[in-house]
């Protein structure tokens, strides 16, 4: 009996370090950090973390999860309230649609798989925003913002592993 | 069965945060208010987050305030005697349009300042440009307020909490200030364009306009008060287009005010204007 309930405990803390780890990351996203850079093409960290725990620990992620860490990003970041959960969910499904194969084929697989996936997701949040607010928004930014995640994937996996190991 | 499940669950979703999409453009104040609950529970937590970020800024500040103190005593040196002829030269001045507006009956609008905010967390994105502060309702915010700081004009409150505000800043997408140039007295609305120089809306056709002329907030809207610095002219392009630089530097941020302004009250003009009239009435039927 106590150690069912121990399992149950476990298992529960398992699905709340994948929320809490992309939380935290969402959370580094809106410092303000004071570097004109950053301030204009802050890059998709929480995609990073999206993308670590459905290639590694699918299971530990559900889509509600997503759908409400999604919530929170639009209203810390002030963007459309739904515009983060519908990109991320829909990044989560493209990572599930490459197959269960993931883990075998080694980290610049992974990486590949990555920045397909970051480009289309850049290219989608400029195209959904530009609708949204009704005007050619500059994609400039977007292509620096999308390079700068590239950039950051290895340092934010590098500790993420670093993390889920401990 | 499973994963038609699955995919049910998939698509609903995906269809809540389409609905959301839709249903967040027409701002509801439903939304606002579940908006500004939620960022209102993380201010504290991005307080905590930032600690280390804020210590180190505030080192690296300390560090380059030593190296430049010697340079900056004797500039402020020569700065403080400028001021000191300024001072004189403007209060005289402020006299004369004192007397010269009691003249005319011109009532000035009430300015007042509400806060002083410290800026927590910042949208860093390409298509937003909003930050939230830390002053709500409690310090007496509200929506609508003009937040500024000793450079001009930042933006405006557009949504409150208990503990903390959301600014949209002048160069979002989205905002609108009604703005005059200094030297022609012209009115026009400058227009934010998710960058760091903005563009003018309604430009009168054939006005010259020429690089380094000054913007300043006209008044009419009633919410930003009249003459506060918004920029300088950077750029003229063909076709007469404008690129303005603001004021203030929107990427190193540190504190603003929240202020409010409030246009003169008419009503009052009026009546004071009819007490005198009765003043006036009285002493000449008394003569």
């Amino acid at each position: 009996m106590n150690a069912s309930l121990q399992e149950d405990n476990l298992f529960s803390i398992k699905f709340i370090i994948p929320f809490l780890t992309i939380l935290f990351l969402i959370i580094m996203m809106v410092l303000p950090y004071q570097f004109k850079i950053i301030d204009n093409s802050m890059p998709f960290l929480s995609l990073i973390g999206v993308y670590y725990w459905s290639v590694f620990k699918k299971d530990l992620l559900p889509i509600s999860a997503i759908f409400v860490l999604g919530i929170i990003q639009d209203i810390i970041l002030g963007s459309p309230l739904g515009l983060t959960s519908l990109l991320l969910i829909i990044a989560q499904q493209f990572i599930f649609f490459q197959g269960r194969n993931f883990l075998e084929r080694g980290f610049l697989f992974n990486f590949f798989i990555f920045i397909l996936m970051i480009i289309s997701f850049g290219f989608l949040s400029w195209g959904i925003s530009s609708l949204y607010v009704s005007a050619f928004l500059g994609y400039w930014e977007v292509i620096l913002q999308i390079l700068l995640t590239i950039a950051f994937y290895p340092i934010i996996i590098l500790i993420l592993n670093l993390a889920t190991k401990r | 069965m499973g994963r038609f499940r699955q995919r049910l669950v998939i698509s609903f979703f995906i269809i809540a945060s389409i609905i959301l999409l839709i249903s967040s453009r027409s701002q509801t104040i439903l939304i606002e208010q579940i908006r500004a609950q939620v960022f209102g529970f993380f201010i504290p937590v991005i307080t905590f987050v930032d600690i280390p970020r804020e210590a180190t800024a505030s080192l690296s500040d300390w560090v380059r305030n030593i190296a430049v103190v010697y340079a900056d005593n004797e500039f402020l040196r020569e700065e403080n005697a400028d001021l000191k002829r300024i001072l004189i030269e403007s209060t005289e001045l402020e006299i004369d349009n004192h007397r010269l507006k009691s003249l005319l009956k011109i009532r000035d609008g009430n300015l007042t300042t509400i806060t002083a905010s410290r800026i927590v967390s910042d949208s860093n994105s390409p298509f937003f440009k909003s930050m939230l502060i830390n002053s709500g309702t409690r310090s007496g915010v509200k929506k609508g307020h003009a937040v500024v700081n000793e450079e001009g004009v930042i933006g405006r409150i557009i949504n409150v909490s208990v503990n903390s505000s959301r600014v949209l800043l002048l160069n979002d997408i989205n905002s609108r200030i009604p703005v005059k140039f200094v030297k022609s007295g012209v009115n026009v609305i400058l227009a934010g364009n998710n960058s760091q120089l903005l563009g003018i809306n309604f430009m009168p056709e054939n006005m010259e306009v020429v690089v380094g002329d000054v913007i300043l907030t006209s008044g009419m809207g009633g919410i930003f008060p009249p003459d506060l610095p918004v920029g300088v002219v950077s750029d003229v392009l063909e076709f007469g287009e404008i690129k303005i630089e603001t004021s203030v530097d929107l990427y190193r941020l540190n504190y603003v005010s929240v202020i409010n302004y409030e246009i003169a009250n008419f009503s009052e003009i009026k009546s004071d204007q009819t007490e005198k009239n009765n003043l006036s009435q009285i002493e000449g039927s008394q003569q």
